[in-house]
């Protein structure tokens, strides 16, 4: 099994949708350092002096409105549901320079999002890697000559989908590593790092754990759905399908179902927790009111839904590897 | 010691097509290759003979019957000797962005071969030139030497070729029939499957046909060939080129009544059904017809395997 696996690996690195999706992987990695750049830049003076211009104009119209305009925000406030912010963050009173300036990046807030964003990437990839990795065998017919080599199935799947698991786990770890190091110089030059608490890298590279396991979780998922479909096209086309009409049309439907679609307890694992939201409708005196309630998936929710979906579709996908006639 | 490498019986495969129908692809098939030699797995397009060795390789699963191979059950077994196994079913497949060499590689590295044997076997098979070349770029004869090459990595006992000419040129197919030949006198069992009898007569010790997923005829070619029926002659008039035609119709009447069966063929009537060629001479002569040619037509396996697949109602394609 491990001489297996290590074949498996060796062709996974020679493999050309290999070279090409890392490569990407790494060329948009190297794209978000260049927007973190970017935002972290200080205002040119054009930007200052057309930002003082807004200013300007604003303190002149609450000078005539502003009365008003707190009347009208103190009225909004009470009418907002429970937890309500605070009234002085709700209604701020005059404007300031603050509000018309660029904001600071700031490290601690920045990476959580940052590394969501990797994530989706990184696990993308690699699932289309691991299903072309496995599929293209099945449609060139290289299986069958693969079997007559090592007729024992469930090495042969198990050599698969941990060649192509092991496989991504460098290629993750160096790009999170590249992105959070490449992250903190830029911020740490342009903007603030000095909230980074000893917690703030503890969650950070926890984070990034889990965005690791999960990339080899897909590319192994890739696999298995290259084993049951037996063309690229086909996982690619199953992926597709899934996002839009499950999770796209579905979930917007019938928003109760999100903590069971794939994409949110996604999130509540990599990002420890996620949010979403449902409309609650009442109807009241014969009117029908509806409002927006935030709603949360937990990291163990999350963590739960994924471990029970993987291993399923491993169990199904060896299966059928080791029934199914081989053409 | 088994004498047999291959052993099947009452093997049964049936597939379900799209529509639901079910198709009996082999039915009760009791095959027996002996251990040493080339022998030709013989039967019509469709006939079982794919699935047969699919079966035996562990890639299709049987229905019933039992197989053995080197008298290990199989498919069960099959991982005690697959490095005994050496197969190529169908038209070769690799992986086709990789190079021939980097294809071998992956599978020697995968049964522990050492890498030395990748450069020996692509020597054997003449590809050391282009074993860098991607797989995809190789011709259909280089893909069938590859594949060739990919058996032998194991240094097998048994090599199992299923339609190994399927598509290759003239140059190619005699290439791969010495190739077949070379290792069946080296000892080691060679099963080859085909449909081109020609090209099987030319190499195989031993036969086995089917028709319908069902054996037909085994053996030697020689008992084959042999037991397939009364001999026939051919046999020429000597006479006036005026009196060709009607001397013709004489000599068919007479070999007609003696219950022998004629068939006239330009200047040759084919006789088939005498004992011995003398009975010919002898009858025509009594009725002052004389031969001038006569040449016992020696059965060839093409000759067998139509007739047997004719009684099966499969007509012998080719």
């Amino acid at each position: 099994m491990i001489r297996l696996t290590g074949v498996e690996l060796r062709r996974l690195i020679a493999r050309r949708l290999t070279v090409i999706g890392v490569g990407g992987v790494l060329i948009i990695t190297a794209l978000l350092l260049f927007a973190v750049w970017r935002d972290a830049q200080p205002m040119s003076a054009a930007e200052q002096r057309q930002n003082q211009i807004y200013l300007e104009e604003a303190q002149k119209d609450w000078k005539l409105n502003g009365a008003q305009y707190q009347k009208d925000c103190e009225a909004q406030y009470q009418s907002q549901p429970d937890p309500k912010p605070s009234l002085k963050e709700f209604c701020p009173g005059p404007p300031t320079i603050d509000q018309f300036g660029k904001p600071e990046v700031v490290f601690a807030e920045l990476m959580p999002d940052l590394l969501q964003g990797v994530s989706y990437l990184l696990v993308g990839i690699a699932f289309l890697v691991g299903a072309s990795f496995v599929g293209a065998e099945f449609s060139s017919g290289a299986i069958g000559n693969w079997l007559t080599f090592e007729p024992r199935r469930m090495r042969v799947y198990g050599s698969k989908l941990l060649g192509g698991a092991i496989g991504f786990v460098p290629v993750a770890v160096v790009v999170v590593a590249f992105l959070t190091l490449g992250a903190f110089v830029i911020v740490d030059q342009l903007g603030n790092t000095a909230s980074t608490t000893g917690k703030v890298w503890g969650d950070l590279n926890e984070t990034s754990g889990r965005i690791v396991l999960m990339t080899a979780v897909g590319a192994a998922l890739g696999g298995v759905v290259g084993v049951l479909l037996r063309h690229t096209a086909a996982a690619i086309g199953l992926v597709m399908g899934y996002l839009i009409l499950i999770e796209g049309v579905f979930g917007s439907f019938l928003t109760k179902a999100q903590p069971w679609l794939v994409r949110l307890n996604f999130d509540a694992f990599i990002g420890h927790g996620a949010t979403y939201w449902v409309q609650q409708c009442e109807s009241s005196g014969g009117s029908y009111s509806c409002t927006s309630v935030e709603k949360h998936v937990s990291f163990e929710h999350g963590a739960w839904y994924l471990g029970i979906t993987a291993v399923a579709l491993v169990v199904l996908g060896a299966l059928v590897f080791r029934r199914r006639d081989v053409n | 010691m088994p004498d047999l490498a291959i052993r099947t019986q009452a093997l049964r495969k049936t597939y379900r097509t799209r529509r639901g129908k079910r198709v009996v692809a082999v039915q009760g098939l009791d095959l027996e290759v002996p251990i040493g030699g080339v022998h030709g797995f013989l039967g019509p397009n469709g006939s079982g003979k794919t699935t047969t060795i699919r079966m035996l390789l562990g890639l299709v699963r049987a229905d019933a019957g039992t197989m053995t191979v080197f008298d290990q059950v199989v498919p069960d077994r099959l991982p005690d000797i697959v490095g005994r196994v050496g197969a190529i079913v169908e038209s070769p497949k690799f992986f086709p962005a990789f190079s021939g060499r980097k294809n071998l590689e992956l599978l020697a590295d995968a049964i522990g071969a050492p890498r030395q044997r990748v450069g020996e076997v692509l020597a054997e098979t003449s590809l050391n030139d282009r074993g860098k070349d991607k797989f995809k770029s190789y011709s259909l004869g280089m893909k069938q030497r590859l594949a060739i090459a990919a058996t032998l990595l194991k240094e097998p006992d048994l090599l199992i070729f299923d339609e190994p000419t399927n598509g290759l040129d003239p140059a190619g197919i005699r290439e791969i029939r010495e190739t077949m030949r070379y290792l069946g006198q080296q000892g080691r069992t060679v099963l080859v499957s085909s449909h081109i009898l020609a090209e099987v007569e030319q190499v195989a010790d031993t036969v086995s046909i089917i028709g319908h997923g069902r054996l037909l005829a085994s053996g030697t070619v020689a008992e084959v060939i042999g037991g397939s029926g009364k001999p026939t002659v051919k046999v020429a008039l000597d006479t006036a080129a005026g009196e060709h035609a009607a001397n013709q119709e004489r000599a068919t009447s007479i070999l007609t009544s003696a219950g022998l069966s004629v068939r006239a063929e330009g200047k040759y009537l084919f006789v088939d059904g005498a004992e011995h060629s003398a009975d010919v001479t002898r009858r025509l002569a009594q009725q002052e017809l004389y031969v001038s040619e006569l040449i016992p037509v020696r059965a060839g396996l093409e000759s067998v395997f139509l007739e047997l697949t004719a009684d099966e109602g499969l007509g012998g394609q080719q």
